[in-house]
Protein backbone atom coordinates (compact mmCIF):
# COMPACT_ATOMS: atom_id res chain seq x y z
CA UNK A 1 0.00 0.00 0.00
CA UNK A 2 2.90 2.38 0.71
CA UNK A 3 4.38 3.94 -2.39
CA UNK A 4 8.17 3.75 -2.72
CA UNK A 5 8.27 7.54 -2.58
CA UNK A 6 6.86 7.43 0.98
CA UNK A 7 10.12 8.36 2.67
CA UNK A 8 10.69 11.33 0.39
CA UNK A 9 7.09 12.40 0.95
CA UNK A 10 7.74 12.37 4.69
CA UNK A 11 10.95 14.39 4.19
CA UNK A 12 8.95 16.85 2.08
CA UNK A 13 6.36 17.10 4.85
CA UNK A 14 9.14 17.79 7.38
CA UNK A 15 10.63 20.52 5.22
CA UNK A 16 13.82 18.55 4.67
CA UNK A 17 13.92 18.57 0.86
CA UNK A 18 15.75 20.97 -1.43
CA UNK A 19 13.38 23.09 -3.51
CA UNK A 20 14.08 21.09 -6.70
CA UNK A 21 13.17 17.82 -4.99
CA UNK A 22 10.12 19.44 -3.42
CA UNK A 23 8.75 20.26 -6.86
CA UNK A 24 9.15 16.62 -7.91
CA UNK A 25 7.24 15.44 -4.83
CA UNK A 26 4.53 18.04 -5.27
CA UNK A 27 3.96 16.75 -8.81
CA UNK A 28 3.99 13.18 -7.52
CA UNK A 29 1.33 14.01 -4.91
CA UNK A 30 -1.04 15.22 -7.60
CA UNK A 31 -1.45 11.76 -9.11
CA UNK A 32 -0.48 9.36 -6.29
CA UNK A 33 -3.45 8.67 -4.04
CA UNK A 34 -1.41 6.68 -1.51
CA UNK A 35 1.03 9.55 -0.94
CA UNK A 36 -1.74 12.15 -0.81
CA UNK A 37 -3.34 10.04 1.93
CA UNK A 38 0.04 9.73 3.67
CA UNK A 39 0.39 13.52 3.78
CA UNK A 40 -3.05 13.78 5.39
CA UNK A 41 -2.11 11.15 7.99
CA UNK A 42 1.17 12.89 8.75
CA UNK A 43 -0.67 16.16 9.24
CA UNK A 44 -3.31 14.68 11.55
CA UNK A 45 -0.62 12.91 13.61
CA UNK A 46 1.28 16.18 13.88
CA UNK A 47 -1.84 18.13 14.85
CA UNK A 48 -2.66 15.58 17.54
CA UNK A 49 0.88 15.67 18.94
CA UNK A 50 1.19 19.43 18.92
CA UNK A 51 -2.26 20.30 20.12
CA UNK A 52 -3.48 17.43 22.24
CA UNK A 53 -0.47 15.68 23.73
CA UNK A 54 0.99 17.25 26.85
CA UNK A 55 4.05 19.43 26.57
CA UNK A 56 5.54 19.17 30.03
CA UNK A 57 7.08 22.45 31.17
CA UNK A 58 9.67 22.61 33.93
CA UNK A 59 8.18 23.50 37.31
CA UNK A 60 9.36 26.55 39.23
CA UNK A 61 10.68 24.12 41.81
CA UNK A 62 12.91 22.41 39.23
CA UNK A 63 14.01 25.80 37.87
CA UNK A 64 14.97 26.76 41.41
CA UNK A 65 16.88 23.53 41.95
CA UNK A 66 18.78 23.98 38.70
CA UNK A 67 19.64 27.60 39.42
CA UNK A 68 20.75 26.67 42.87
CA UNK A 69 23.06 23.90 41.69
CA UNK A 70 24.57 26.17 39.03
CA UNK A 71 24.94 28.91 41.59
CA UNK A 72 26.70 26.45 43.88
CA UNK A 73 29.16 25.71 41.06
CA UNK A 74 30.01 29.26 40.09
CA UNK A 75 29.87 30.83 43.56
CA UNK A 76 31.17 28.30 46.08
CA UNK A 77 30.75 30.72 49.01
CA UNK A 78 27.09 31.82 49.15
CA UNK A 79 26.31 33.61 52.39
CA UNK A 80 23.88 30.98 53.56
CA UNK A 81 24.01 31.94 57.19
CA UNK A 82 22.30 35.20 56.28
CA UNK A 83 19.30 33.47 54.76
CA UNK A 84 17.18 34.19 57.76
CA UNK A 85 17.94 37.89 57.73
CA UNK A 86 15.59 39.56 55.29
CA UNK A 87 17.67 42.69 55.14
CA UNK A 88 20.34 40.65 53.49
CA UNK A 89 18.02 40.31 50.51
CA UNK A 90 17.12 43.94 50.34
CA UNK A 91 20.77 44.88 50.37
CA UNK A 92 21.84 42.52 47.63
CA UNK A 93 21.95 45.21 44.98
CA UNK A 94 23.52 45.14 41.60
CA UNK A 95 26.48 42.84 41.89
CA UNK A 96 24.59 39.71 42.80
CA UNK A 97 23.23 37.22 40.30
CA UNK A 98 19.46 37.23 40.00
CA UNK A 99 19.57 33.47 39.60
CA UNK A 100 21.16 33.08 42.99
CA UNK A 101 18.43 35.18 44.52
CA UNK A 102 15.80 33.19 42.66
CA UNK A 103 17.33 29.89 43.65
CA UNK A 104 17.51 30.81 47.29
CA UNK A 105 14.07 32.37 47.35
CA UNK A 106 12.33 29.58 45.52
CA UNK A 107 13.26 27.27 48.32
CA UNK A 108 12.16 29.69 51.01
CA UNK A 109 8.98 28.18 52.33
CA UNK A 110 7.90 30.39 55.19
CA UNK A 111 6.38 33.62 54.06
CA UNK A 112 4.65 35.77 56.62
CA UNK A 113 0.95 36.41 56.16
CA UNK A 114 1.52 40.11 55.54
CA UNK A 115 3.82 39.18 52.67
CA UNK A 116 1.05 37.11 51.11
CA UNK A 117 -1.27 40.07 51.50
CA UNK A 118 1.24 42.30 49.76
CA UNK A 119 1.67 39.77 46.94
CA UNK A 120 -2.09 39.58 46.48
CA UNK A 121 -2.30 43.36 46.42
CA UNK A 122 0.48 43.69 43.87
CA UNK A 123 -1.11 41.05 41.69
CA UNK A 124 -4.51 42.75 41.90
CA UNK A 125 -3.00 46.10 40.99
CA UNK A 126 -1.23 44.45 38.05
CA UNK A 127 -4.40 42.76 36.79
CA UNK A 128 -6.42 45.93 37.32
CA UNK A 129 -3.98 47.83 35.13
CA UNK A 130 -4.43 45.30 32.34
CA UNK A 131 -8.21 45.31 32.28
CA UNK A 132 -9.20 48.81 33.28
CA UNK A 133 -7.58 50.90 30.55
CA UNK A 134 -5.55 52.51 33.27
CA UNK A 135 -2.16 51.11 32.44
CA UNK A 136 -0.42 54.42 32.04
CA UNK A 137 -0.98 58.01 33.08
CA UNK A 138 2.00 59.30 31.21
CA UNK A 139 2.80 57.51 27.96
CA UNK A 140 6.37 57.85 26.95
CA UNK A 141 9.39 55.84 26.04
CA UNK A 142 11.50 58.78 27.10
CA UNK A 143 12.92 58.46 30.59
CA UNK A 144 13.35 62.22 30.73
CA UNK A 145 9.57 62.57 30.54
CA UNK A 146 8.50 59.79 32.89
CA UNK A 147 10.81 60.42 35.83
CA UNK A 148 9.99 64.15 36.24
CA UNK A 149 6.29 63.33 35.92
CA UNK A 150 6.55 61.19 39.05
CA UNK A 151 8.10 64.07 40.95
CA UNK A 152 4.81 65.93 40.68
CA UNK A 153 2.45 62.98 41.16
CA UNK A 154 3.96 60.37 43.46
CA UNK A 155 5.83 60.09 46.76
CA UNK A 156 8.88 58.62 45.11
CA UNK A 157 10.58 59.13 41.80
CA UNK A 158 11.96 55.75 40.73
CA UNK A 159 14.29 55.41 37.76
CA UNK A 160 12.25 55.10 34.57
CA UNK A 161 15.07 53.88 32.42
CA UNK A 162 14.75 52.79 28.83
CA UNK A 163 17.05 49.94 27.83
CA UNK A 164 17.30 50.27 24.06
CA UNK A 165 19.80 47.40 23.80
CA UNK A 166 17.36 45.00 25.46
CA UNK A 167 13.94 43.49 24.77
CA UNK A 168 12.34 45.63 27.46
CA UNK A 169 10.52 48.65 26.16
CA UNK A 170 9.63 51.54 28.45
CA UNK A 171 6.05 52.56 27.70
CA UNK A 172 5.19 54.97 30.49
CA UNK A 173 4.28 55.50 34.10
CA UNK A 174 1.27 55.85 36.37
CA UNK A 175 0.33 56.18 40.03
CA UNK A 176 -1.35 53.23 41.70
CA UNK A 177 -2.21 52.01 45.19
CA UNK A 178 -0.71 48.95 46.83
CA UNK A 179 -1.59 47.91 50.33
CA UNK A 180 -2.77 51.41 51.13
CA UNK A 181 0.40 53.05 49.88
CA UNK A 182 0.68 55.30 46.90
CA UNK A 183 3.12 53.74 44.48
CA UNK A 184 4.87 55.06 41.41
CA UNK A 185 4.61 52.52 38.62
CA UNK A 186 7.00 52.28 35.69
CA UNK A 187 5.52 50.23 32.87
CA UNK A 188 7.54 48.11 30.44
CA UNK A 189 6.56 45.81 27.65
CA UNK A 190 8.44 42.61 26.99
CA UNK A 191 7.07 41.03 23.82
CA UNK A 192 3.36 40.56 24.43
CA UNK A 193 3.76 40.89 28.20
CA UNK A 194 3.29 43.93 30.39
CA UNK A 195 5.68 44.39 33.29
CA UNK A 196 4.58 46.76 36.04
CA UNK A 197 7.38 47.95 38.32
CA UNK A 198 5.88 49.38 41.51
CA UNK A 199 7.95 51.60 43.80
CA UNK A 200 7.19 53.22 47.13
CA UNK A 201 9.17 54.55 50.09
CA UNK A 202 10.94 51.81 52.03
CA UNK A 203 10.38 50.70 55.60
CA UNK A 204 6.75 50.01 54.89
CA UNK A 205 5.08 46.61 54.93
CA UNK A 206 6.97 43.42 54.21
CA UNK A 207 7.10 42.75 50.49
CA UNK A 208 7.54 39.26 49.03
CA UNK A 209 11.01 38.67 47.60
CA UNK A 210 10.02 36.39 44.79
CA UNK A 211 6.76 34.60 44.45
CA UNK A 212 4.47 33.19 41.79
CA UNK A 213 0.68 33.31 41.86
CA UNK A 214 -1.39 31.84 39.04
CA UNK A 215 1.43 32.22 36.57
CA UNK A 216 2.27 35.79 37.56
CA UNK A 217 5.71 36.40 39.03
CA UNK A 218 6.44 39.06 41.60
CA UNK A 219 10.07 40.02 42.23
CA UNK A 220 10.92 42.65 44.85
CA UNK A 221 14.09 44.34 45.92
CA UNK A 222 15.20 47.32 47.86
CA UNK A 223 17.61 49.99 46.82
CA UNK A 224 18.41 52.78 49.26
CA UNK A 225 15.08 53.88 50.68
CA UNK A 226 13.15 52.70 47.65
CA UNK A 227 11.10 49.52 47.72
CA UNK A 228 10.48 48.05 44.25
CA UNK A 229 8.38 45.15 42.99
CA UNK A 230 8.16 43.98 39.38
CA UNK A 231 5.05 42.00 38.39
CA UNK A 232 4.42 40.13 35.14
CA UNK A 233 3.37 36.89 33.54
CA UNK A 234 6.49 36.86 31.39
CA UNK A 235 9.01 34.07 32.08
CA UNK A 236 10.62 34.32 35.48
CA UNK A 237 14.13 34.58 33.98
CA UNK A 238 12.99 37.46 31.81
CA UNK A 239 11.48 39.26 34.76
CA UNK A 240 14.64 38.79 36.82
CA UNK A 241 16.76 40.04 33.93
CA UNK A 242 14.79 43.31 33.96
CA UNK A 243 15.07 43.67 37.73
CA UNK A 244 18.82 43.17 37.32
CA UNK A 245 18.98 45.96 34.71
CA UNK A 246 17.02 48.22 37.04
CA UNK A 247 19.23 47.38 40.02
CA UNK A 248 22.30 48.12 37.93
CA UNK A 249 20.84 51.48 36.96
CA UNK A 250 20.19 52.26 40.62
CA UNK A 251 23.56 50.94 41.67
CA UNK B 1 27.95 38.07 37.90
CA UNK B 2 30.57 35.89 36.35
CA UNK B 3 30.58 35.74 32.58
CA UNK B 4 30.20 31.98 32.16
CA UNK B 5 27.12 31.89 34.30
CA UNK B 6 25.58 34.93 32.62
CA UNK B 7 26.08 33.31 29.21
CA UNK B 8 24.71 30.01 30.43
CA UNK B 9 21.61 31.68 31.87
CA UNK B 10 20.99 33.52 28.62
CA UNK B 11 21.70 30.67 26.21
CA UNK B 12 20.93 27.39 27.96
CA UNK B 13 18.32 28.18 30.59
CA UNK B 14 15.67 29.20 28.03
CA UNK B 15 15.71 25.54 26.92
CA UNK B 16 14.88 24.19 30.37
CA UNK B 17 11.29 23.42 29.35
CA UNK B 18 12.51 21.52 26.29
CA UNK B 19 14.97 19.60 28.46
CA UNK B 20 12.26 18.70 30.93
CA UNK B 21 9.68 17.79 28.31
CA UNK B 22 12.20 15.50 26.58
CA UNK B 23 13.27 13.90 29.88
CA UNK B 24 9.64 13.53 30.93
CA UNK B 25 8.80 11.66 27.72
CA UNK B 26 11.95 9.54 27.91
CA UNK B 27 11.39 8.50 31.52
CA UNK B 28 7.59 8.80 31.67
CA UNK B 29 8.10 9.77 35.30
CA UNK B 30 8.01 13.34 36.62
CA UNK B 31 10.31 12.56 39.55
CA UNK B 32 12.92 10.82 37.45
CA UNK B 33 12.68 13.52 34.77
CA UNK B 34 13.45 16.24 37.30
CA UNK B 35 16.50 14.39 38.60
CA UNK B 36 17.79 13.83 35.08
CA UNK B 37 17.29 17.45 34.07
CA UNK B 38 19.04 18.75 37.16
CA UNK B 39 21.98 16.44 36.53
CA UNK B 40 22.02 17.37 32.83
CA UNK B 41 21.96 21.12 33.49
CA UNK B 42 24.82 20.79 35.91
CA UNK B 43 26.86 18.74 33.45
CA UNK B 44 26.02 21.23 30.71
CA UNK B 45 27.16 24.11 32.89
CA UNK B 46 30.43 22.36 33.70
CA UNK B 47 31.19 21.70 30.04
CA UNK B 48 29.80 25.03 28.80
CA UNK B 49 33.29 26.51 28.38
CA UNK B 50 34.06 23.80 25.84
CA UNK B 51 30.84 24.36 23.90
CA UNK B 52 31.74 26.09 20.63
CA UNK B 53 28.56 25.69 18.63
CA UNK B 54 25.75 28.18 18.26
CA UNK B 55 22.83 25.81 18.63
CA UNK B 56 22.47 25.18 22.33
CA UNK B 57 19.20 23.26 22.28
CA UNK B 58 20.38 20.07 20.47
CA UNK B 59 23.56 20.11 22.53
CA UNK B 60 21.57 20.32 25.77
CA UNK B 61 19.12 17.61 24.70
CA UNK B 62 22.06 15.33 23.88
CA UNK B 63 23.26 15.72 27.46
CA UNK B 64 19.74 15.05 28.77
CA UNK B 65 19.58 11.86 26.76
CA UNK B 66 23.03 10.75 27.97
CA UNK B 67 21.98 11.31 31.58
CA UNK B 68 18.83 9.31 30.93
CA UNK B 69 20.80 6.40 29.49
CA UNK B 70 23.29 6.47 32.37
CA UNK B 71 20.54 6.47 34.97
CA UNK B 72 18.57 3.78 33.16
CA UNK B 73 21.52 1.40 33.06
CA UNK B 74 21.09 1.19 36.81
CA UNK B 75 17.33 0.98 37.00
CA UNK B 76 14.73 -1.35 35.51
CA UNK B 77 12.41 0.21 32.95
CA UNK B 78 9.29 1.62 34.53
CA UNK B 79 6.03 0.04 33.50
CA UNK B 80 3.65 2.41 31.78
CA UNK B 81 0.66 3.07 33.95
CA UNK B 82 -2.62 4.85 33.34
CA UNK B 83 -1.09 7.66 35.37
CA UNK B 84 1.08 8.51 32.37
CA UNK B 85 -2.01 9.80 30.69
CA UNK B 86 -3.01 11.93 33.64
CA UNK B 87 -1.62 15.40 33.70
CA UNK B 88 -3.02 17.69 36.37
CA UNK B 89 -1.02 20.60 34.93
CA UNK B 90 -2.86 20.40 31.66
CA UNK B 91 -5.74 22.80 31.32
CA UNK B 92 -7.97 23.15 28.33
CA UNK B 93 -9.11 26.54 27.14
CA UNK B 94 -12.57 25.32 26.19
CA UNK B 95 -15.13 26.91 28.52
CA UNK B 96 -17.81 24.22 28.23
CA UNK B 97 -17.24 21.80 31.15
CA UNK B 98 -18.51 18.84 29.18
CA UNK B 99 -16.17 19.65 26.30
CA UNK B 100 -13.34 20.00 28.80
CA UNK B 101 -14.10 16.59 30.29
CA UNK B 102 -14.20 14.90 26.89
CA UNK B 103 -11.07 16.62 25.71
CA UNK B 104 -9.19 15.89 28.95
CA UNK B 105 -10.07 12.23 28.50
CA UNK B 106 -8.91 12.41 24.91
CA UNK B 107 -5.62 13.99 25.96
CA UNK B 108 -5.13 11.33 28.62
CA UNK B 109 -5.59 8.57 26.05
CA UNK B 110 -3.32 10.19 23.52
CA UNK B 111 -0.63 10.74 26.16
CA UNK B 112 -0.90 7.09 27.07
CA UNK B 113 -0.58 6.03 23.45
CA UNK B 114 2.56 8.11 22.98
CA UNK B 115 3.97 6.77 26.26
CA UNK B 116 3.54 3.18 25.08
CA UNK B 117 5.45 3.66 21.83
CA UNK B 118 8.90 1.99 22.26
CA UNK B 119 11.60 4.41 23.39
CA UNK B 120 13.73 4.54 20.23
CA UNK B 121 10.65 5.53 18.21
CA UNK B 122 9.13 7.76 20.87
CA UNK B 123 12.22 9.94 21.19
CA UNK B 124 12.40 10.83 17.48
CA UNK B 125 8.69 11.61 17.48
CA UNK B 126 9.02 13.99 20.45
CA UNK B 127 12.11 15.70 19.03
CA UNK B 128 10.56 16.16 15.59
CA UNK B 129 6.98 17.09 16.44
CA UNK B 130 7.28 18.82 19.81
CA UNK B 131 10.73 20.38 19.55
CA UNK B 132 10.60 20.94 15.79
CA UNK B 133 14.18 19.76 15.32
CA UNK B 134 15.72 18.87 11.95
CA UNK B 135 16.68 15.33 10.97
CA UNK B 136 20.32 16.35 11.34
CA UNK B 137 19.81 17.56 14.93
CA UNK B 138 17.80 14.47 15.84
CA UNK B 139 20.54 12.27 14.38
CA UNK B 140 23.11 14.10 16.49
CA UNK B 141 21.06 13.85 19.69
CA UNK B 142 20.21 10.18 19.31
CA UNK B 143 23.59 9.18 17.86
CA UNK B 144 22.01 7.48 14.84
CA UNK B 145 22.39 8.03 11.07
CA UNK B 146 19.86 10.30 9.35
CA UNK B 147 18.42 7.33 7.43
CA UNK B 148 17.63 5.61 10.73
CA UNK B 149 16.01 8.77 12.05
CA UNK B 150 13.78 8.89 8.98
CA UNK B 151 12.70 5.25 9.18
CA UNK B 152 12.10 5.42 12.96
CA UNK B 153 10.10 8.57 12.52
CA UNK B 154 7.96 6.91 9.86
CA UNK B 155 7.42 3.88 12.11
CA UNK B 156 6.61 6.03 15.13
CA UNK B 157 4.04 8.04 13.19
CA UNK B 158 2.48 4.90 11.77
CA UNK B 159 2.31 3.30 15.24
CA UNK B 160 0.62 6.33 16.71
CA UNK B 161 -1.83 6.58 13.85
CA UNK B 162 -2.72 2.88 14.02
CA UNK B 163 -3.09 2.82 17.78
CA UNK B 164 -5.19 5.93 17.64
CA UNK B 165 -7.43 4.57 14.88
CA UNK B 166 -7.85 1.31 16.80
CA UNK B 167 -9.05 3.24 19.80
CA UNK B 168 -11.39 5.45 17.82
CA UNK B 169 -12.82 2.55 15.82
CA UNK B 170 -12.99 0.34 18.90
CA UNK B 171 -15.02 3.01 20.63
CA UNK B 172 -17.23 3.39 17.58
CA UNK B 173 -17.88 -0.35 17.43
CA UNK B 174 -18.67 -0.44 21.13
CA UNK B 175 -21.32 2.25 20.62
CA UNK B 176 -22.99 0.37 17.76
ZN1 LIG C 1 3.35 7.86 -4.08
Amino acid sequence: MLCNEAQRVQAYFDGELESGESVVIEQHLVHCGACAALIRDLQSTRDALREQVSYYAASDRLRGRVMQSIGGESAPQPKRRLLSDRHFWWGIGAGFAPAAIAAALLVTVNTPASTDQMAADLLNAHLRSLVSNHLIDVASSDQHTVKPWFAGHADVSPPAVDFPQSDYRLVGGRVDYVNGHRAAVVVYRHGAHVINVFAWPGDAEAAPQLTTHNGYHIACWRSGDLESCAVSDTAIDELLALTQLLKNSQG
Amino acid sequence: MDEKRRKFEMQALPHLDAAYNFARWLTRSPVEAEDIVQEAMLRAFRSFDGFRGTDVKPWLLTIVRNCFITSHDRKPDLPVSEADGADPAFTDAAPDPEAVAISADHVRKLNLLVATIPGEFREVLILREMEDLSYRDIARITGTPIGTVMSRLARARAMLKEAWLDRVEGARNAVQ
